[in-house]
């Protein structure tokens, strides 16, 4: 275990070196993943100044719950979700096979070579919208403030499960790099508070692909208004992170058995 | 023994996909699934320390077997016994004693110098700060990259990245090491000390399976080769039987004073007739002594330049290739 996390902190030391070698180019690629993020709340501005609004939801309720999708973005982009693309390019241009030969967790050692360090950009933005709703919301009750931090654990589980099912994917459908537009058209569900949709999409997204988990469930517990699905939605997250480690183990046994 | 291999068969499922453009259209929505026999039963042992060479042509099925015993993949039959494991079986605890050299695919981190990606392994091998030392600074030095070791990787020659690379596979002091085609595209002085260091490795107990196009390897550094070609073992000895596997064979170029006699005799076959007073043949020493051949010669028609040479061992793989 300590050998463990020895190994994935040299790895982030590693990939930080990596992505220092060409500075102008990294600084500006982490602002532009800081900005690509801001379509949801900039619409969402417009929305609420042109006196249109979400029934039942203040614009900084809103900003919230998508504050919180991109903290949950800002710290599995950076930390896990680089797997992805790593997969992704390993197996298309071959250097997949020498993750096999080393004698480590295939999923640890692809997140550790994976670091993506400019996604750190995702990170502040997300803590500055957080921050900006929060100044102008009422003050949350510190038991508000503990479930609200046991639900956004729970979100970083569903992103890991994502990240876990895509990096699968990428294993078997070579060179598709598709996988990214897959994942934000299912999760931009959770960028926005559940009620607004019909009832079977509400469902959906917290008992079968549990979306809503991202942003919006642990937005409305810190908001002092959880939902009822809330527990439901819970097992789901850990039955979907249970669900994708199987298609991950399945998938990485298909390579191995076909030589990618 | 520290590698057993019996029986080793592996069959890839594959689509066959047409040419045209209607076929691949068309392959979009039915794909007609095709079998390959990559591997149809080999076995062969190795012994701890030994340098083996294998050699086989494009596809014969050497990269699935270096596959199959490096763990990356599983086989469709056969058994493997590695220093009592089974690769694919017990990969984690399998790969941390061996080493493996990809002369196509680079460990090495691209923007950063080797040092960094060294340190990287020191952290997935656990390798004690000692021991680490120790081999960095030997190997350094045996392979006189000295501070070439904290300079981008991308600003070092192919030669220089292939040391670097050698140094990565080896510092968990791996007891056997997969060499796939590690000298491709270096320059004579590189491919030499690249050759030296192997060779010294070997003397300190290292077991090397390469692979490799290149004969001069072969030739150079292993004592046994192993010839694969259609997934089957078709040549497995020590490389001076490679060279005898067609029978004792010299290439003679000769010129003579007068008109060469007649060379249609058994263990003689004329491979360039460049003019009456010359040839290049090949001579079958096992049916024809070279003395006697050069004798008759001689007397016939006064030899005026001999040449006598070893059959190039390219010769005899072209032919346990066809």
């Amino acid at each position: 275990m300590i050998s463990a996390i020895r190994m994935h902190l040299q790895g982030i030391k590693t990939a930080l070196a990596v992505r220092m070698a060409y500075r102008a180019d990294f600084f500006i690629s982490a602002f532009i993943m800081l900005i690509s993020e801001f379509f949801g709340p900039l619409l969402t501005y417009l929305i609420y100044s042109n006196e249109s609004s979400i029934p039942g939801w203040s614009m900084y309720e809103v900003l919230l719950i998508q504050g919180i999708f991109l903290l949950a973005k800002g710290i599995s982009f950076p930390f896990f979700f680089g797997m992805v693309w790593n997969v992704l390019e390993r197996v298309q241009n071959g250097t997949f096979d020498l993750i096999l030969i080393k004698p480590r967790s295939v999923l640890q050692l692809v997140i550790v070579t994976g670091f993506d360090s400019e996604d750190l950009g995702k990170l502040l933005g997300g803590v500055a919208l957080f921050a900006v709703a929060l100044y102008h919301l009422p003050p949350a009750e510190p038991l508000q403030w503990l479930t609200f931090a046991v639900l956004f654990m729970i979100s970083l589980i569903v992103m890991f499960g994502f990240g876990v099912i895509l990096a699968g994917l990428g294993i078997v459908w070579i060179g598709n790099y598709r996988v990214y537009e897959i994942f934000s058209s299912i999760t931009n569900f959770g960028m926005y508070p559940a009620p607004i949709f019909p009832k079977l999409l509400q469902t959906i997204i917290t008992s079968v692909i549990p979306v809503a988990m991202l942003g919006f469930i642990p937005a409305s517990a810190l908001l002092g208004k959880p939902t009822e699905n809330t527990l439901y939605a819970i097992i789901i997250s850990f039955v979907f992170l249970f669900a994708s480690l199987l298609f991950w183990k399945t998938m990485l046994r298909k390579y191995t058995s076909a030589g990618g | 023994m520290i590698i057993k291999v019996e029986n080793l068969t592996k069959t890839y499922k594959s689509y066959e996909r047409g040419n045209t453009f209607r076929e691949a259209v068309y392959s979009l929505f039915v794909r007609k699934t095709k079998y390959v026999e990559a591997l149809k039963g080999i076995s062969f042992t190795m012994e701890k320390g030994e340098l083996v060479g294998f050699l086989g042509p494009n596809g014969a099925g050497k990269s699935t077997t270096l596959k199959i015993l490096t763990g990356i993949l599983f086989p469709t039959g056969g058994k493997v016994d590695i220093m009592g494991y089974t690769p694919w079986k017990d990969r984690k605890k399998y790969v941390a004693h061996i080493g493996a050299v990809f002369g196509q695919k680079s460990q090495l981190l691209w923007d950063i110098p080797p040092i960094d990606a060294f340190y990287l392994n020191k952290a997935i091998y656990s390798i004690p700060d000692k021991i680490f030392k120790k081999n960095l600074d030997n190997m350094v030095e045996l392979l006189n990259v000295g501070d070439l070791i904290k300079k981008p990787t991308r600003l070092l020659s192919l030669g220089e990245r292939m040391k670097c690379e050698f140094i990565m596979a080896m510092l968990h002091n791996p007891e056997i090491v997969f060499l796939d085609e590690p000298t491709i595209g270096l320059d004579v002085i590189a491919k030499d000390k690249i050759r030296e260091f192997i060779l010294e490795m070997n003397k300190q107990g290292v077991t090397f399976i390469l692979t490799t196009h290149d004969l001069d390897d072969v030739e150079r550094l292993a004592q046994r080769v192993i010839v694969i070609n259609h997934g089957q073992i078709v040549f497995d000895n020590s490389i001076d039987a490679l060279r005898k596997h067609f029978g004792e064979k010299k290439v003679v170029s000769v010129s003579t004073h007068n008109p060469l006699p007649s060379l249609d005799m058994p263990g003689v076959l004329v491979k360039n007739k460049i003019s009456e007073y010359n040839a290049e043949l090949e001579l079958d020493v096992s049916k024809l002594e070279l003395n006697k051949f050069i004798d008759y010669i001689n007397k016939n028609s006064t030899i005026n330049d001999l040449l006598v040479q070893s059959l190039p061992i390219e010769d005899v793989i072209k032919d346990l290739y066809s």
